[in-house]
């Protein structure tokens, strides 16, 4: 039970966080004409390629007590990063941040252009017509954005076992406690905690897209039509 | 360019030269003045008729030229540069005060009719919103569509909220794009008929983009002939009647 809601939190977390700097990072995706674009598109993209250990590992060195990172931690907070919660967050968001982002570029991608010139020509700045325009336009890929991110840190185990190894209410999310459990022959106990991460996961997925199927976006806009 | 009132004319020389990757180099290069009232740009497509129209909006940047309207300079680049030169003055689109009606039209279609004509207002107390658009929506007929959704209305409809969305900010110049295509005569000369009359009380110059002869006819005003990025003439007249080919 600790394990799983320690998931849950920091599934939340990465979530909250992955929204904040993927709406800015995927407009800028779509919209920027800088012509090494495509170096950004590859680094974001790199997790989906990249074995998690191999991730898991870079960021355990730059965390650690001699790494960039975690020394610069060590400075500001008097704590190292490496086997912490705060760890494991920063190593969820690199790791989850290309279920966040493509979705949504692929939204803003298929915003109509037309309709930013007509918003433009009307007197908008860009702020304004992305919060009035392309952001209510893109709201399934937004539920996207926001499941992806979710159920994907939720199933991590990879990365959280090389950055934050196996830390009872710190570090050990519920895919290690699994893990833990079919080591020490406990599958009894494994299958509960599957079980329960299965249906949990099930629900929350089948929520979201009944709701946005069948509600449509108007019930997620927070600028409803009339 | 001084009138009975602070009449304002378009004053429009650009230089825009594009090469699209698939298709061969085109250039658009005019000189024009566009004084109140309808001008009809007509020409075939390909003439750059839309690329001088973005121009004049700030979608689309020059090489070379000046763009204003009266004293009000929107676009103006350095004299005697090369083509990769910084513009001098370079209006963003929002600042412009222009009012665009694109072919597309280009409604957005998760607002409802008030919501759209309102968008360009946002600088106004709503009560002064609410006051504009519904003077508007009442000069182009169209107040019982307030509360509907643009994907909810006829092709003719939606063309009069885009006019009344352009129009309820009091533009400068007002931009058309083959706005009519697809309505049949009938409907288009009730909706050029509430646009003309808005004009006689605003007179801002109207510039009227076009392929279609009847069109051009129809509104009367001063015809500018585009082809290949090159006026070909200039009509003081309206564009002789030919015979009418119904639709």
């Amino acid at each position: 039970m600790e394990a799983l809601l320690l998931s849950i939190r920091l599934s939340v977390t990465v979530s909250a966080i992955l929204f904040a700097i993927g709406l800015p990072l995927a407009y800028w995706l779509t919209f920027s004409d800088w012509p090494g674009k495509f170096l950004v598109e590859a680094v974001v993209a790199l997790p989906l390629v990249l074995p998690p250990t191999v991730l898991g590992f870079y960021l355990l060195v730059a965390m650690g007590s001699q790494g960039p990172l975690g020394r610069f931690w060590q400075a500001a907070f008097g704590h190292g990063l490496a086997f912490t919660f705060t760890g494991l967050v920063i190593a969820s968001v690199l790791y989850s941040l290309p279920f966040a982002v493509q979705p949504l570029v692929a939204s803003f991608e298929g915003v109509d252009r037309k309709l930013l010139d007509a918003s433009s020509v009307l007197g908008a700045g860009r702020l304004r017509t992305f919060l009035r325009v392309i952001l209510p336009l893109s709201i399934p890929g937004v539920i996207s954005a926001a499941v992806l991110s979710f159920a994907h840190t939720l199933g991590e185990f990879g990365v959280v076992l090389m950055v934050g190894g196996n830390l009872a209410g710190a570090t050990r999310t519920v895919s290690i406690e699994i893990y833990d459990r079919v080591q020490s022959m406990d599958y009894t106990e494994a299958n509960h905690i599957a079980l329960g991460l299965l249906i949990f996961s099930f629900v929350v997925l089948s929520i979201v897209y009944g709701v946005n199927r069948h509600l449509g976006r108007r019930i997620w806009s927070p600028w409803p039509a009339k | 360019m001084a009138g009975k009132m602070t009449l304002l004319a378009l004053t429009v020389r650009v230089h825009v030269e594009r090469s699209p990757r698939r298709s061969r180099k085109f250039v658009l290069d005019v000189a024009l003045e566009f004084p109140p009232g309808v001008t009809v740009i007509f020409g075939p497509s390909g003439a750059g008729k839309s690329t001088l129209l973005d121009c004049i909006a700030g979608l689309l940047k020059p090489q070379k030229g000046r763009i204003a309207a009266g004293d009000e300079v929107f676009f103006e680049s350095n004299a005697g540069e090369g083509t990769d030169a910084k513009a001098a003055v370079d209006i963003r689109p929002e600042r412009r005060h222009i009012g665009y009606v694109f072919q597309s039209l280009s409604l957005f279609p998760h607002m409802s009719v008030l919501r759209n004509v309102t968008y360009g207002l946002s600088n106004l107390p709503p009560a002064q919103q609410n006051q504009r658009a519904s003077e508007i929506l009442s000069a182009f007929r169209i107040e019982t569509l307030a509360s509907r959704e643009p994907g909810e209305l006829s092709g003719g409809e939606q063309q009069r909220v885009a006019l009344a969305r352009s129009l309820v900010t009091q533009p400068r110049v007002l931009l058309l794009d083959e706005p009519m295509t697809g309505l049949d005569t009938e409907l288009k000369a009730s909706i050029t008929k509430d646009l003309l009359s808005w004009n006689d009380q605003h007179k801002i110059p109207i510039l009227y983009v076009t392929h279609n002869r009847e069109e051009a006819a129809a509104l009367g005003g001063r015809t500018i002939f585009l082809k290949n990025g090159k006026v070909t003439e200039q009509a003081e007249s309206p564009m002789p009647a030919v015979q009418v080919r119904e639709s």
